[in-house]
Parts: structure tokens; C-alpha cells; sequence
């Protein structure tokens, strides 16, 4: 490089027509090939989500939620719905409780297997886009059986669940997990000793855990740093099944940087994940009990909600996504709805974490991060 | 050990890329190949004109007004005339969990694109008939 380029600056926009940035926008200035600044720019993804749920019925709602991150669509509508639950005090059936939280976790895998795929296309590894999103697809039936949609799923309900179980939906679950564990392990030991990827994700994007508590992450980039941080396990709602069974909150502790996470550990501990959201299906399984999927009063009671604010929170997949609701006396609609997703500080993190590191890695940063235009634009 | 750690690692993908190989692609030739959709598909609707009370529950239950209902529009005693706008409708499967005469389903027909944006409006004609089987169209092979 001549020192001509180095005293040059070059500004880039990232996005949004770039592959990899669908709907959203980074400004970067670069000096020679290094990213001297980063500018995130929110907005591109905008729909007026919290506008819009204020027009819809407290069983309606969850469809706009869902929307917002179809990749989780079970996790994504569940804090509008726990909110509905606690406002108007409908008290869930046991067999739904656990239906819920066995495709809430169903969806957790099916979202990190499309992360999967992205990333490593994103890194260049264009086989291993697409052997993921193959065992996708198995998990995708499944939801389809179940609900009659494969993406948008419009499954829980104020009071419950809308879709029961049949033999044949939870044959297709049975033969996507069983495909997913057969598959994931030798996918994974193939990706994670490739020496392409190691290069590409070691020492990339590095933050201390202080530093992503500062940024307010959540999610498995905190838990890549060593800090068991998990709703699932912190917070147990009492209208899901996580306290029925025993299970460990994954954490990725480094050896080489302890309490540090970089991109590699990232996806260390996604895998991770997936394994633990496995191990809880297999576990709730055999326990759905039999009843009703639905509290029969719930549609009455969910016609008009008294006054009252609630705070509906799920430990979602790419971190801590929450709404918070409020109601006026005999509200058909609520008054107000605050979504705050996982994503939007994850992405506004890129501010700090991308300065110094090349052009080419700035994409392994944002992708080790997961972020999702919907949950930060709403 | 290097040597047999690589060896071990090439005979780990020739067993996947095999296995690739031998089955059935996951892609479909689409319009002439499809695949069988599950019971619970959430494709276009078939109304029952006969069981319609006109009760309106299905156009309250509508997140996008995609419904509207004309009751001077009468066949039977009770009935009414339905009008869909498939431009907004999310298929969302509210108005058929709302419906509790059993008069609104959903179908398995979910290719409805049209050319024209008026051809998605559908009257009351079309959304009472299925002028096609969802199973038998263009030809279709299915696996």
C-alpha cells in the first residue's frame, strides 16, 4: 500500500442492495482495506409494527409479531401472547404448555440451521449453504403438518394453542430431529475444522463479556462469552414447560481468551444450542399429557381485557425479544405496544466492533451476530 | 496420524456425497410436478352457502379486512353473499377457526396467482366453486 492511500479515505455503502444485507445498510470508511468507521443504518425493514397492533384484537396481534422474525414464528408471537395471558388471566391447559415449548424449540433449530447456511455462504463455503437448509426443510414439513403453513405459523393463541397433535405431525418431527442429530454432528466437525473457516472466524469480531453486557446483547453472543445467561432457565414461565424437565443452559467458555467471545466461538455456540433445544424436544416428548389444547373461556375472555400494562419476554433465538402491552378498560385493541427485539443491539454493536477489522470481515462480524432487519426496524 | 485423520475425514463426505446421490432430489419441476399438502393446508377458501347464517364472525375475525359480506345477496333462508380479496388476505386461518356453521374452509389449491389484480377478487361465484381439483391440474405428477 502507498502512503497515498493511507492518508485517503473511501466511504462504502454496504447495503441495501447487497446480497447479504437484505434490508438493511452499513456506511463504512475505509482506509486502504481496513474499516476505520462504521455506520448502521436502520430503517430500510420498517413496517410500523407497534402502529399496526394497535388495529388489531389481542388475537390478532400475534400474527403481526409473528411476522416480524418468520425464521422463529413460534418464538417471535409468544411475548404478545404471554402478555394477552397475564392481562387478562387465562390460565393455560398442561397439554398445550408443553406442545408450545416442544415448537418453540423445533423453531429455535430451524432458525439456526438457516443461520447456518447463510453464514458459511457469506464466508465463501457455498456447501455448506445448502446441506443445512436440506435438513431444514424436514423441520419445515413438520411445521407444516402441524399448522397448514410452513412459515407463517399462527400458532399459539391467547389461552393456548390452535393446532393439536396428530401421529403424522409428530412422525415428521421425529424423522426431522432424528435426520438433524444423524447429519449435524459429522456437518459440523466438517465445517469447524476446516481451515478456511477457522481463519476466516478466529480473533474476528471480539468483544468481553463486560463489553456485550454494555452493549446489551443477548442471546448466544452473551453466552459464547461464559455467562449462562437464559430466560429458559432464569425466568421459567409458568405457561411453558421448561421447569418440567432438567436440562443445562449451553455456555461457551474459550480456552485460548476466557470471557471473550469472537465469531468462532459464535457459532460454537449455536451449535450448541441446537444440541440443547434437541435434548429438551426428546425430553418433553414422551410427557404431552392428554386434554384440551385450548381454555375454553380464553375466547371470551380475550374479547375485551381489563386496564392493566403487562410484560410478555421469550428467550428467543438470537437473544431476548419482549413486548410490552397496555390495555384501557374494556379494550378490544391495546393502547400501546413496545416491542423490544434481541436484534437492534446486536446490530448498532457493529459501530464498535468493526472499526480495525478488513472489508472482508465485516460480514463475518454482523453474520456471527445474527441479527434480523425485522426485530430492529419493527 | 495426520494422514489417517485426513483419510477418515474424505471417507466421512464420500459417505454423505453418496448418500446425496442416491436419493430423490428435494426439488420439484414445479408446475409440472408437486407434492401432496398436508390436511391442514391453509390454501384458498370454499364457502358452504347452504350452512351460511350470515353471522359475520368471519369478517370480524379478519386481521385485513379481506372479507366482506353482502346479505341482501340471499340463495337460501339464512345465507349471504361472500366476497374475498385474495390481494389481502394472509391466510391466516382465522375466519375458518371463527366460522362455526362449518360454512368456510380452507382448500389445498394454494396456486392462486393471476395475471390481473382484478382476477383476485373473488365473487361470490367463485369462492362458493373449486373450478379445478387441487390434486389434478396442468397434468400433474405428484410424489
Amino acid at each position: 500500500m502507498s502512503p497515498d492511500i493511507l492518508d485517503e479515505t473511501t466511504e462504502i455503502w454496504f447495503g441495501p442492495q447487497h446480497v447479504s444485507a437484505h434490508g438493511w445498510a452499513a456506511k463504512l470508511t475505509l482506509v486502504g482495506d481496513f474499516v476505520v468507521e462504521c455506520d448502521p443504518n436502520a430503517g430500510y425493514f420498517h413496517r410500523s409494527a407497534e402502529k399496526c397492533l394497535e388495529f388489531r384484537n389481542f388475537r390478532q396481534g400475534a400474527l403481526i409479531m409473528e411476522r416480524l422474525c418468520m425464521l422463529e414464528a413460534f418464538l417471535a408471537e409468544y411475548p404478545y401472547v404471554q402478555a394477552v395471558e397475564k392481562i387478562a388471566g387465562l390460565e393455560v391447559p398442561e397439554r398445550a404448555k408443553v406442545m408450545r415449548t416442544i415448537m418453540m424449540e423445533a423453531s429455535r433449530i430451524h432458525s439456526l440451521q438457516f443461520w447456518w447456511g447463510q453464514f458459511s455462504a457469506e464466508l465463501g463455503l457455498f456447501a455448506m449453504l445448502l446441506w443445512p437448509w436440506v435438513d431444514r426443510e424436514f423441520f419445515l414439513d413438520a411445521f407444516e403438518e402441524l399448522s397448514g403453513s410452513r412459515h407463517a405459523v399462527s400458532y399459539s393463541t391467547p389461552g393456548g394453542v390452535k393446532y393439536d397433535f396428530n401421529d403424522k405431525v409428530l412422525e415428521k418431527l421425529d424423522i426431522a430431529i432424528a435426520r438433524f442429530e444423524d447429519r449435524m454432528p459429522v456437518m459440523r466437525d466438517m465445517l469447524m475444522g476446516s481451515p478456511t473457516f477457522r481463519a476466516r472466524t478466529e480473533g474476528i469480531g471480539q468483544y468481553t463479556l463486560k463489553q456485550g453486557l454494555k452493549f446489551g446483547l443477548s442471546g448466544p453472543p452473551i453466552k459464547a462469552c461464559g455467562l449462562p445467561m437464559d430466560l429458559r432457565k432464569d425466568a421459567p414461565d409458568p405457561n411453558l414447560a421448561y421447569d418440567m424437565i432438567d436440562w443445562e443452559v449451553p455456555v461457551t467458555e474459550s480456552e485460548e481468551h476466557p470471557g471473550e467471545s469472537d465469531a468462532y466461538d459464535r457459532m460454537v455456540q449455536r451449535f450448541r444450542e441446537m444440541e440443547t433445544s434437541v435434548e429438551i424436544i426428546r425430553k418433553l416428548l414422551p410427557l404431552v399429557p392428554e386434554g384440551p389444547i385450548v381454555d375454553p373461556k380464553a375466547r371470551g375472555k380475550s374479547n375485551r381485557l381489563p386496564e392493566g400494562e403487562a410484560y410478555g419476554r421469550v428467550e428467543g433465538t438470537r437473544g431476548i425479544s419482549t413486548l410490552w402491552l397496555k390495555t384501557t378498560e374494556k379494550a378490544q385493541t391495546p393502547y400501546r405496544a413496545k416491542i423490544r427485539g434481541p436484534c437492534f443491539n446486536s446490530y448498532y454493536s457493529l459501530k464498535h466492533l468493526v472499526p480495525g477489522a478488513k472489508f472482508a470481515d465485516f460480514i463475518v462480524v454482523f453474520g456471527s451476530l445474527d441479527p434480523y432487519p425485522g426485530w430492529w426496524d419493527r | 496420524m495426520g494422514f489417517f485423520r485426513n483419510l477418515g475425514d474424505i471417507f466421512q463426505i464420500l459417505r454423505h456425497v453418496f448418500r446425496q446421490v442416491m436419493s430423490r432430489p428435494f426439488t420439484y419441476f414445479y408446475p409440472f410436478e408437486d407434492r401432496e399438502y398436508p390436511e391442514r393446508t391453509r390454501g384458498r377458501h370454499i364457502h358452504v352457502r347452504e350452512k351460511c347464517t350470515a353471522c359475520m364472525q368471519c369478517v370480524r375475525a379478519c386481521p385485513n379486512v379481506a372479507i366482506s359480506i353482502d346479505k341482501s345477496d340471499k340463495h337460501y333462508e339464512k345465507d349471504a353473499a361472500l366476497f374475498f380479496d385474495y390481494t389481502r388476505c394472509i391466510f391466516c386461518g382465522m375466519c375458518t377457526q371463527a366460522c362455526r356453521f362449518d360454512a368456510l374452509f380452507h382448500t389445498k389449491v394454494v396456486d392462486i396467482s393471476e395475471g390481473e389484480r382484478e382476477d383476485l377478487l373473488y365473487g361470490p361465484d367463485k369462492i362458493e366453486t373449486l373450478d379445478r381439483d387441487p390434486l389434478e391440474w396442468r397434468g400433474r405428477r405428484f410424489r
